[in-house]
Formats: structure tokens, C-alpha cells, sequence
């Protein structure tokens, strides 16, 4: 289980994030939704270990998160691979560092659903679109099967039909293997159909958590309610029918 | 006046990625043309903006990301400047004033470079700029894909009512059906480079006749994905 307690972060003299707490079960999915600049991606570098909080603790079952080698989709598909590398030494990197191997039945049902050919995966990340980026990025996370997976904004470079595609091949694969997945997004219909909570960030703070349902519903806050009606306008969120 | 096009084609390194297309926009119309990625929806745009501006008509483009139409070195004001020149139209400062108004944007900004704004600010600057000429048609691709929810569904609420009552004539790029279907009165489906699919928006969501306006439909909606 992850658990994020009381954590503060500043980027420089800026407080990127104030008194967050959020807990992820095995097997759960949490969404992270927020404005530009509320404080999504400075939460994921934290988790990572990648800077260093200023105040509270993250842990995985009571360890240090890199414990459990997390994976981590980064938000700019072609900046997330070597440029020298063909994709596919990019993606078989986190089971070199597990010293592990990928069953072939395994590599082969991850490409097919993520629409991936071994011939794209031989190229550079500069010779493919960035949505065929992306989907080699989710691949690279769910190749070593980590327990814990960070999602940054994933889909965005997808086109909607492709975006729905991926999401339910991740679900089934979580439903399989029980790993636990924290997604930041905009995209709150995204953020409604693919989690068990979500929490809402603002200004480096929790604005509201709870279940997608109550979210949609009922948001609990003026800023929540403008970013339902928000997604309603822009057609992201429907009204169930 | 109706803007027409007929047999548009383009083409990149001898592979066919516009079909010979055809098409009518009727005055003050909004059309959303939707599709995967790669069926060639932005080919279509450029290609539309300019075949018709060669032809002398006034049609404006608005890209994806301000960042392909705003210089970091040049000031808002500059980049303005530039736009009324290029359209050989003369400086208007009232003119400036009520369309920056009416897109949310307060006065006085206009000295900074693009940084020194947010990117709501910049992307409704850019669809400012694309309406001083007050086009015959505004080509919008994918304006609010870089763009935080709210951010975004402000931006196309002061759009929709800037253009309500107004002559000029809307394209909407999108690869999202659920934004355009909120927006437009017709769809337009492309698919593998050509338009294949035109048709009332109500008619298309809810009659699809093609394979690509089907899958289109299908998905168009989170609430169908149990996940």
C-alpha cells in the first residue's frame, strides 16, 4: 500500500505542495486531477524519490517506495526514451535492472493491445508519432509487471478510440496482477471511468478526495464544482443517461 | 458568400495523405471534422486555409499550441502588429480593444512576450489575432487539447459567443467527438485521408454509416468503459 502523509515540497522557494496526505491500496487505482501547475507532477517526483520532500513521509507497506521499483510513464513520450536507442532496448531496460525475463506470451499480448509492431518498436523515438511514443512508454511500465505503477498523464498524445482501447488493457491487467496505479490527468473523464478515488489538487493542496461518483455527483468545493461543470462543457464528462 | 473547394489533394513523400476532396461552407456554419490520429485532419486544415487564401478569400488558422504561432521573443503587441499586416488591414486600437475583450482578455498585457502570460491567455490571444481580418472562416485544430479543463471550456464559450450571430463560418479540428458534438451543428468524419462521413451532429452520433464514424461513437464516451 502506498501511503503519502503529510508531505510538503518546495520547488525552489516556491511551496509546490502543502500537507498532502493520500493512501493507494493494492490492486486501486487513484486519480490526481488539478489545474496546470497545482502540484500533479511535483506529487509523482516525490513518490519517485526524485526530490525530496520538505516535510512529511511516502512509504510503500511501511519501506521506502524505490523498494518496490515502481514505474513511472513520463508526460513527454519521446523525451522519455534515449533518442539513440530503437525503442525496444528503451523498453526491455526495467527487467535488465531486475534481472528478470518477459514471457514471450506476455511481450506479445502487451504489443498487440497497445497496437505496437516489432518493426516500430526497432525504430528511434524521434522516427515514430508521439502517440506510438506513448504507447511504448505505457509498455516499458507494464513490461517488468511493478507493483506500483505512476501514470502521467498517459493518453494525452491518443486519439479517443485508441485512448479507450489502452485504458481497458490496462485495467484488465491490473485486475490480473493486482498492481496498484496513481494517474495524473486533466482529463477527468478519464479520471472518473479508470479509478476507485480521486483527489483533486489546487495550489500544492488537497481540494477533495473521494470516489468518482461523489465527485461528479456532488464535488465539495466551489473549485471541484468549476472543474465538473468544466468537464461537462467541454464534453470530457457526460451525464449518465 | 459559400466557400468552396473541390479535388484538394495533398501529398508527402509520394505517399497520398489528402484524397481528392471536395466540400461547401455555407456563411456563419460550425463544423466539427473528427478522426483518428494520422487520418489527416490537420492535412485537411492547412490544406483548406490555403487553397482558399490563395484564392484571395479571408480564412484564419488557429493551431494546436501557441507555442507554433507566438514568437518568445516578440511581445504580444508585435505579434499583433504582424497579423494586421500581413491582412494589409490598418492598426485599430478599438478594434483590438473589443476583441481581446470579448475572448477575457484584460488590457494592458500586450508589452510582455508570450512567458509572461498563461497559456489560456496566449491560446485565446492567437484565436483574438485569427479574428481581426473577421474572416469568412475560422479554422480551429485542436485549440483546446494544450489547455487545463477550465481553462479550455472558458476559451470555447467566449469563442461560441463571439461567433454567435456572426458571418463567420467555423472548422473545428478535433480527434475528441464528445467536444465537437457540444460545439457544432455538423460533423464531419475523416478517415485514411479523406472525409467519408457529413452529416448533422445529432444524425451522426446517433445514425453512424460508416465503419470510422462508428468506431468513432462507440468510444466517444468514458461512461461505456467499465475499467
Amino acid at each position: 500500500m502506498l501511503t503519502i502523509d503529510a508531505v510538503s515540497a518546495h520547488r525552489g522557494k516556491l511551496m509546490a505542495l502543502s500537507d498532502i496526505s493520500l493512501t493507494l491500496d493494492r490492486g486501486k487505482t487513484l486519480a490526481v486531477t488539478g489545474e496546470s501547475g497545482a502540484g500533479k507532477s511535483t506529487l509523482i517526483a516525490c513518490i519517485l524519490g526524485l526530490l525530496k520532500p520538505s516535510g512529511g513521509t511516502i512509504t510503500w507497506s511501511g519501506a521506502p517506495v524505490r523498494t518496490c521499483r515502481p514505474a513511472l510513464v513520463m508526460q513527454e513520450p519521446r523525451m522519455a526514451f534515449n533518442p539513440a536507442l530503437p525503442l525496444l532496448q528503451s523498453v526491455l531496460e526495467p527487467l535488465k535492472a531486475r534481472r528478470a525475463m518477459v514471457l514471450p506470451d506476455r511481450l506479445t499480448r502487451l504489443c498487440k493491445g497497445l497496437e505496437l509492431s516489432p518493426e516500430l518498436l526497432d525504430r528511434k523515438p524521434a522516427e515514430v508519432s508521439i502517440g506510438q511514443a506513448q504507447r511504448a512508454g505505457i509498455l516499458r511500465a507494464l513490461v517488468a509487471a511493478p507493483p506500483l505503477i505512476l501514470f502521467d498523464e498517459p493518453l494525452s498524445a491518443l486519439d479517443s478510440v485508441t485512448q479507450k482501447h489502452t485504458a481497458r488493457l490496462i485495467a484488465e491487467l491490473q485486475a490480473e496482477e493486482g498492481f496498484s496505479s496513481l494517474i495524473v490527468t486533466h482529463d477527468l473523464g478519464y479520471a472518473c471511468a479508470c479509478s476507485d478515488r480521486i483527489a483533486v489538487l489546487r495550489s500544492g493542496r488537497i481540494e477533495e478526495a473521494g470516489t468518482p461518483g461523489s465527485f461528479v455527483a456532488a464535488p465539495q468545493t466551489e473549485y471541484g464544482k468549476k472543474l465538473r461543470d468544466a468537464a461537462f462543457a467541454l464534453g470530457a464528462l457526460e451525464a449518465a443517461e | 458568400m459559400t466557400l468552396s473547394v473541390s479535388g484538394l489533394c495533398a501529398e508527402h513523400s509520394g505517399r497520398i495523405i489528402l484524397r481528392p476532396t471536395s466540400l461547401d461552407i455555407e456563411p456563419g456554419v460550425r463544423i466539427g471534422l473528427v478522426g483518428a490520429s494520422g487520418s489527416g485532419k490537420s492535412t485537411f486544415g492547412h490544406a483548406l486555409t490555403d487553397d482558399l487564401q490563395a484564392r484571395g478569400r479571408v480564412v484564419s488558422h488557429v493551431p494546436q499550441s501557441p507555442d507554433e504561432a507566438l514568437d518568445p521573443l516578440r511581445s504580444m503587441a508585435f505579434h499583433w502588429r504582424e497579423a494586421e499586416t500581413a491582412l494589409g488591414v490598418p492598426h485599430n486600437a478599438q478594434r483590438q480593444r473589443e476583441l481581446l475583450q470579448s475572448l477575457g482578455i484584460a488590457p494592458g498585457d500586450l508589452g510582455k512576450r508570450p512567458w509572461g502570460w498563461s497559456r489560456g491567455m496566449q491560446q485565446r490571444f492567437v484565436i483574438a489575432m485569427a479574428l481581426i481580418g473577421s474572416p469568412e472562416l475560422i479554422v480551429l485544430d485542436e485549440p483546446t487539447s494544450a489547455l487545463d479543463p477550465v481553462v479550455a471550456a472558458d476559451t470555447m464559450n467566449l469563442l461560441d459567443r463571439f461567433l454567435e450571430g456572426c458571418q463567420t463560418a467555423m472548422i473545428l479540428i478535433t480527434h475528441d467527438l464528445c467536444l465537437a458534438a457540444r460545439r457544432v451543428a455538423q460533423l464531419m468524419v475523416m478517415h485514411d485521408g479523406q472525409i467519408v462521413e457529413r452529416a448533422a451532429t445529432a444524425d451522426l452520433l446517433h445514425r453512424p454509416e460508416t465503419e470510422a464514424a462508428r468506431a468513432l461513437t462507440a468510444h466517444r464516451s468514458w461512461l461505456a468503459l467499465p475499467c
